[in-house]
Order: C-alpha cells, then structure tokens, then sequence
C-alpha cells in the first residue's frame, strides 16, 4: 500500500513538473517590463501581448543598406543638382490638359483607358506639399545652391492619385531625369509602390504626408518618414477615447479606401486590446454625401462615440449629418479632418470633436514662426500640415547632399542618421526603419476652432472634457 | 519512504535540466557540396562586355545564359558577351525579369516601367498599358506556362494567351489579393505562384484555374507569432515551386511549405545570412538558393538543417568565404576564389551542375564540378556544444 501510495506521487510529481512547463511555454505573455517596443507602442497595445511572447519581433534593428551604391563616383561635371518631388498636383482634367502656370510640371505621362487618369482627388494636399518643397529649394539657392557650386533644380512630376502611375513616375526621376533623391508622395497605395521602385532603383526617398503604418513596415532602407503616423495618432485618439473619457461603446465609420482601411486599423486593434471593441465598422465610398443609413444604424446601437477615418469632406458631411439626426455624442477623426475647409462648415455646432495630429501647429517657436512668415510672403496664405512637412523633408534631404555630394547611397546614409533632426514641425525622432516618432498631438474643437494638446495636457488635472 | 520520495522528486525535476545543460556535440550528418571555384565578372573585367553591373535576373538557356540588367539585355554564350539596349530596338534598358518559351523559343522580358517584350528572331515586340492588356508598365517578373505569358505587375497580374491573344487581368477585382503589388511569378506545368508584396503568396490552379492564397496567419506586420504557423510574413519577394515543394521569400525570412506543413527560418535560427531575401530558387524539395543582402544562403539539406553560405566576412575582404552550418550553428568555413565586391544578391540561376549569381555589382558561377546533392555520407565530428546547437535547430532530425 505504501510502496503504491509512493509510485502514484511519483507519477503526480513527474505529470505535474512536465505539465507546468509545456503550460509556461505554451502561455508565456509579453511582460509589462519588456523594453522593447516598436513604435513607442504602449504595453496595452501590443497584438497577443496577454497570451504569448512572439517568436520573433521585427523593426527593432536599424535599417542597413549593404549594397555597392556609396562606391559609385560623384559626377565631375554639374549644371544643377536635381531633386525630385512626386505627388498629386493636378485637380482635374482641365488642368493637366491646359498646365499651371506655378508648377515645373513634366507632363509625360501617358493618358490611358479611362477619363480623369491624370487627375487627383488630393491635388489640395499635394500643392501644399509642392510649396513647402519649393520654398525650401528657393532658400537653399539663395544661399548659393550645392556647396556654392550649382543650384538645386525641383523636378516635380504627378501622382495622379490613382495608384497604378507613381512607380513609373518614380522610374522617370530615378533614370530619366536622375534625380539624387525624392520627396512624395500622399496615398498610401501609391507611396508603397514607389518606394518598392526606390528600392530596386536604389534612390532615396522622403515622405512628409503618408501617414499609413505599414509604409515603413516593409524594410526597405532607403526610405524616410517625416511625419507621425497613425499609429502614434491612433494610440492617443484611443487613450483619450477610452481612459479620459471611459468611453466604451465606439461605433466606427470609415472609407472604404485604403487610408480609410488602414488608417483605422490601429484604433480598431487598440479597442479590442483595451476590452471595448468597436461595436460596429462601416463604410462609405469616397465622393458620398448622405450617410443616413449607415448613422440610423449606429443611432439603433446607442454609440457613446462615433470614429470616422477618411477625407476632409465626407467626414465634415458626416458630423453635420449626424448632429441634425440628434447624435450628439463624441465624434473622433483622423488628421486629415483638421482643415480650414472643416471648421468653415461645421461652425461652433459641431459639438464633441476630436482628431489626431501629427504634431503641434500652435507652438510658438521662433523657427517655426520665421517659417510661417517666410510662406505667407511668398504664396499670400498660411501653411498647413502638408506644406510644413514638406519643408521640414526637402531641408532634410537638402542638408543630406550637401553632406553626403553627389552618391545616392552616401546621401541616404546621411538622411538616416538624421535621427533628432529639429525641424519646423518639431524635432523628428526617427527609429529603426527611419520613421518620425515624435509625439502627435489631439486637436480638439472648440468655440469654432481646434485646440492642441499633448498628451501630458490631456491627462493632467486642469483639464476636464465633458462626456 | 519519505526520504526515497523527496530524493526521487529532486532527481525527476532535475534530470531535464541536466540533460539541456549536457556539453554534447553536434555532427554534420554529412558533407555538403561546397562551390569553391568561381569564375567573377564585371563590366570592367569584362571590358564592357557585361554592359551593367546592377544584375537584376538571370536566366539559363542550355549553355548560354541571359541576363537583364539595369542598363540592357546581355547573353553570355561561349565565353563571349553580346548586349541590347535602347539603341539596339529593347524598348526600356531596365530588364528586370527574363523567362524563355520553351515551346517557341521566345524570350520573354519584364521591362521596369516600360511594360514588357517578346525578343523574337532579332526583333523587339512591346507591349504596354496602351496597346495590351497590360495592368502597369512596372513589370517585375515574367514567366511562362503552357501557352501563358504570366506578368507580375505593380497593379495585379495579367496574362496573355499566345495563341488566341487573350489577355485577362487579376486584381483586387478578380483575385483573393488582399494587396495588388505583385514581385515575382514562378511558373510549372500544374501550378502558378505570385509573390505579392503585402498580399501573401498566391496559387493559381491550372486544372481547376482557381486561386488560393496563403497569407501570415497572425496578422500582424511588427511581429511573427510562431515559427512554423504559415507564412513568415505578408510582405513577400518571391516563391519558387519544385517537387511540390513551395519556397516563399520575405524580407523577414523564408518559409517553406509542402502542402501540409510550413517550416519557417530566420537568420537567428537558420543559416540565412540575412532575414532580407530579395530572391529564393528551389533546387529541390530539400533545397533552397537564398539571395540576400548578405550573399547567398544555401539551404543544402532541409532534413538535417544543413546551411552554406557564401559571403564577404569583411569589407575589406577579397574573396567570400563559404559558411558550412547546421541550423545557425557554423561547423566550418571553407575559403572560395569568388571575388566580387559586394554581397548584395540579387538573382540565381542553374546551369546543370553550375549556379550562377546576380548581384547589385557583378556576376558570377560558381563551378559545380563533382557536385551532388543532398550531403555526402561522410561525418566528421566537430566540437559544437549540443546545448546551443539544439536551441537552434530543435527541428533537427537524426
């Protein structure tokens, strides 16, 4: 009896010793006091973080370009020193066929298969990127151009918007016009497929207006961002969504277009992690204008918040929409709703609003403000988000030639290295795969106009936002 | 008893530990062929003949092999070079993919921003988005199966039936493609795969003509969950397909699938040089040709793990030297005479008993004389713990 009793704990013993580790191993969470973390992304938010370590995190090691390129020689003769610029600046048909009379524009692309090809729903966006671009190009030659020897010449060529001409567009640059780097482009689609063509080009690219997460997420190391993404945006919208306000019932309603598509996804993510997934994800297609259908649903449901993701006019339509249907409730939106066009008709009715915001346009700084002078007297108005960041870039590519010389590879190295680069939109905390860590920023609305906050600000006592 | 218990007990819960801690060591289960003796050029040890040195592809045709190149179209034959380029009728310089016809003898050309060609008796035929079902004019990848062009556009895939002249398009409209940039095509007799940068791999049935697709199944771009879950990553480069063996390239490692179970590698618990493969050729089910941005990983012999990899260990080095591995653990390097200067591997192909290399400055074979696949019955022992080999390699077989 004894000798049995003895046997059965063994067996016990020896179950429960293999048991507990296969347990451990099979369950073994991302502790709270892991350090590494990409994208400064907040414990809470990191994917499977309750039930298991990954097996492999990516993004944490600097990028490395182990190519032949800082071997090529510098040209021994220049007329002027080429820097591209892709984006989309022609609004319609009419213009491409008539040109502008402000932009150096190559009109080369070819016009196929359908009308309005060459034509852009985001030209608004990429004019304002070609004046920040050019004001920096203009200072940088009132200074004397490259190193005192040649002038820096924009080549600027169109992103129509529709995403199947930036990679082309972007093999013109690299091997017709030979540029020494790029500066462009807006949609996400578009930036992903140019980028892929820098990398095979070997060509540096910067963009200042693509806020799509995944576009540093593909290891290509010739590529820089200059701009908070959604990521950094989409964790503060949430942190001040669901721990300020402790909101828990978010109905999303978004375009069904890629920045609509991705820009959410963080948010959606961050809610689910944080127990509060949305109740609901619609959809609209860009260019709608009634969305009643889709906000009698979300009015059914009893939303304490409503987030939309997509462009300036249909997420003003959409708030206006909803506040005559008597929701009023908290209304939360991406960067690209904090626009004049927004406030000008939305008014002081626009109730609870909110939107990320790749950094702080009300800061005071005396390099900030001495850019702000320097646009208005050049274009007659004020710059806006798109234009600032395009400047912050074109100076960062800039200062990286007259470094690097002439040598694409060598220029690259020294954007990269840019790592606290102190820019007119703040500094630029770039990380492993070169993208702006700096911290967004909330614009929120009030008495007609957006406020900005940092997160500190947010969370500190002083301020307190009605529910 | 009790003392018997509690000495049982402590002996129970610390013979695995001792066990792992064990200072065995680790044999290769044979030698693998090793190429030693390479043949390097470039455009200047080839006084031009070899018009560019930014290889982008490369493709056998019995003894003579075609090469596209950033600036031009090159074949190597008999020892001499012959080039196109734009003066010559090649409709763009930047040739980024090349595929042969085997039935018509055609060469087929994935031209970089300018559509593709059919070199044809001396002649450049172009189509484009303007004048063919083209999707895009950046083209990445070109092959053929059956009586198919197969194109790996930035904007989907099209294809182009040779003899009715059909062309049919798939994209987010008429494929599962979760994304449409599409890299590479790799095309057999039952089978079509397409790397697709952010969308997987996709599979194309030829008896069924039907799609399937294989994306990460985490879902996640900043992490891979677990090693051998599917695909390593969604943001993919390349696929070859042989012996019903899928390789998949990411630039976060490689996956290998044989239609039940996938095998993930990285270059922490593999032989890889580097996670960044720009392209992977499948020699067998059990063999794998890496191109990274850290030379040429050769998976030699899946079922033992057994790794070479062929780099520059230095940037001041000659010549690369060829890492024999089991898993991540290096049993020896072996000197080679390849001499090229820079590791940055773009393209491989094989020619018989030879291999060739692509990379951003230069071309080389490597002589494949004596050489034999899998690994040698022959095994030497080396004085590898087993403790770290094992926490490298735990799929290892014996």
């Amino acid at each position: 009896m004894k000798r049995s009793s003895v046997l059965l704990a063994i067996v016990v013993i020896v179950c429960t010793y293999f048991l507990s580790a296969n347990v451990n191993a099979q369950t073994h969470s991302a502790s709270k006091s892991d350090t590494l973390s990409y994208a400064k992304t907040p414990w809470e938010y990191l994917p499977y973080n309750r039930f298991k370590n990954p097996y492999k995190r990516f993004f944490l090691k600097t990028l490395e370009y182990t190519g032949y390129g800082r071997h090529i020689p510098e040209p021994e003769h220049i007329d002027t020193v080429k820097i591209g610029f892709i984006g989309p600046i022609i609004g319609s048909v009419y213009e491409s066929t008539e040109g502008q009379e402000d932009i150096e524009l190559k009109v080369n692309q070819r016009v196929i298969r359908w009308d309005g090809y060459q034509a852009s729903h985001l030209a608004s966006i990429g004019i304002k990127m070609l004046q920040g671009a050019k004001l920096a190009v203009e200072q940088a030659n009132a200074k004397g151009g490259y190193r005192g020897k040649a002038p820096y010449k924009l080549i600027v060529r169109n992103d129509n918007g529709n995403w199947r001409s930036s990679g082309r567009e972007v093999i013109m640059l690299a091997y017709k016009d030979s540029v020494w780097a790029i500066l462009g482009t807006v949609d996400g689609a578009n930036s992903h497929i140019a980028i892929r063509v820098a990398f095979k080009a070997e060509i540096p690219v910067v963009n200042t207006a693509n806020t799509d997460p995944t576009f540093v997420e593909t290891r290509i190391p010739w590529v820089l961002r200059g701009i908070t993404d959604d990521r950094q945006m989409c964790y503060l919208l949430a942190d001040f969504a669901f721990e300020k306000l402790g909101l828990k019932r978010i109905a999303a309603l978004r375009a069904t277009n890629r920045y609509g598509r991705m820009g959410i996804d963080e948010l959606r993510d961050a809610a689910t992690r944080l127990g509060h997934p949305f109740m609901v994800e619609l959809q609209y297609e860009e260019g709608d204008t009634d969305f009643s259908d889709q906000l009698k649903r979300i009015q059914s449901m009893n939303a304490d918040g409503v987030i939309t993701y997509g462009n300036t006019k249909e997420s003003t339509l959409i708030l206006k929409q909803m506040r005559k249907m008597g929701l009023n409730q908290w209304f939360f939106g991406s960067d690209r709703m904090v626009t004049k066009e927004f406030l000008a008709s939305v008014g002081k009715t626009g109730g609870h609003v909110a939107a990320g915001y790749p950094y702080d346009p009300s800061r005071k700084d005396a390099k900030y403000l001495q850019f702000i002078d320097n646009f208005q007297n050049r274009y007659g108005e004020a710059p806006e988000t798109y234009a600032a960041h395009a400047y912050d870039g074109m100076n960062m590519i800039i200062a990286a030639i007259e470094k690097a010389g002439l040598n694409r590879a060598l220029i690259r190295d020294q954007l990269v290295s840019m790592s606290h680069y102190k820019g007119v939109t703040g500094i630029k905390e770039l990380d492993a795969v070169f993208s702006n860590r700096s911290p967004a920023t909330l614009a929120i609305l009030k008495d007609g106009k957006f406020e900005f906050y940092s997160r500190k600000k947010i969370f500190s006592d002083k301020f307190n936002f009605e529910n | 008893m009790y003392r018997i218990f509690i000495i049982l007990a402590t002996f129970i819960s610390l013979v695995p530990q001792a066990w792992c801690q064990s200072d065995t060591t680790v044999t290769l289960a044979g030698e693998p062929y090793v190429y030693t003796k390479w043949e390097s050029f470039t455009r200047e040890s080839t006084h031009g003949g070899l018009i560019n040195d930014h290889i982008f592809w490369l493709e056998a045709d019995g003894d003579s092999l075609w090469i596209g190149t950033e600036g031009g179209l090159v074949l190597y034959e008999n020892g001499t070079w012959k080039s196109w380029t734009e003066k010559d009728g090649l409709p763009w310089n930047v040739v980024m993919g090349i595929a042969k016809d085997p039935k018509t003898g055609d060469l087929w050309l994935a031209l970089f921003g300018e559509g593709i060609a059919r070199f044809s008796g001396g002649y450049f035929e172009h189509f484009t988005q303007v004048n063919s079902g083209l999707l895009n004019d950046v083209v990445y990848g070109v092959d053929i199966q059956g009586d198919n062009v197969w194109v790996a556009t930035t904007a989907g895939i099209s294809r182009y039936n040779q003899v009715s002249g059909e062309w049919t398009v798939f994209n987010e409209k008429y494929a599962p493609m979760k994304e449409v940039w599409t890299y590479n095509v790799d095309a057999a007799e039952d089978k079509v795969y397409f790397a697709v940068w952010g969308g997987g791999i996709l599979e194309w049935d030829v008896a069924t003509e039907s799609w399937k697709v294989y994306l990460d199944p985490d879902g996640q771009m900043e992490i891979d969950l677990y090693r051998d879950d599917g695909l390593v990553h969604d943001i993919t480069t390349a696929a070859s397909y042989i012996d019903g063996v899928l390789w998949a390239a990411t630039y976060f490692g490689l996956s290998r699938y044989d239609g039940r179970n996938w095998r993930g590698y990285m270059d922490h618990d593999s032989g890889l040089p580097s996670n960044f493969i720009n392209l992977v050729a499948g020699r067998s089910k059990n063999s794998a040709y890496n191109c990274t941005d850290k030379g040429l990983g050769v998976l030699v012999d899946y079922e033992t793990d057994t790794w070479v990899a062929y780099q520059r260990d230095t940037e001041d080095a000659k010549t690369w030297t060829a890492h024999v591995m089991v898993g991540k653990q290096e049993i020896k390097t072996v000197p080679t005479n390849l001499h090229l200067p820079n590791h940055f591997t773009t393209s491989v192909e094989f020619m018989g008993d030879d291999v060739w290399i692509g990379t951003g400055h230069g071309l080389a074979r490597g002589i494949g004389k004596g050489y034999y696949t899998g690994l040698r019955d022959k095994s030497p022992t080396f004085g590898v713990s087993r403790s770290s080999a094992s926490q490298n390699n735990n799929f290892r077989k014996k």
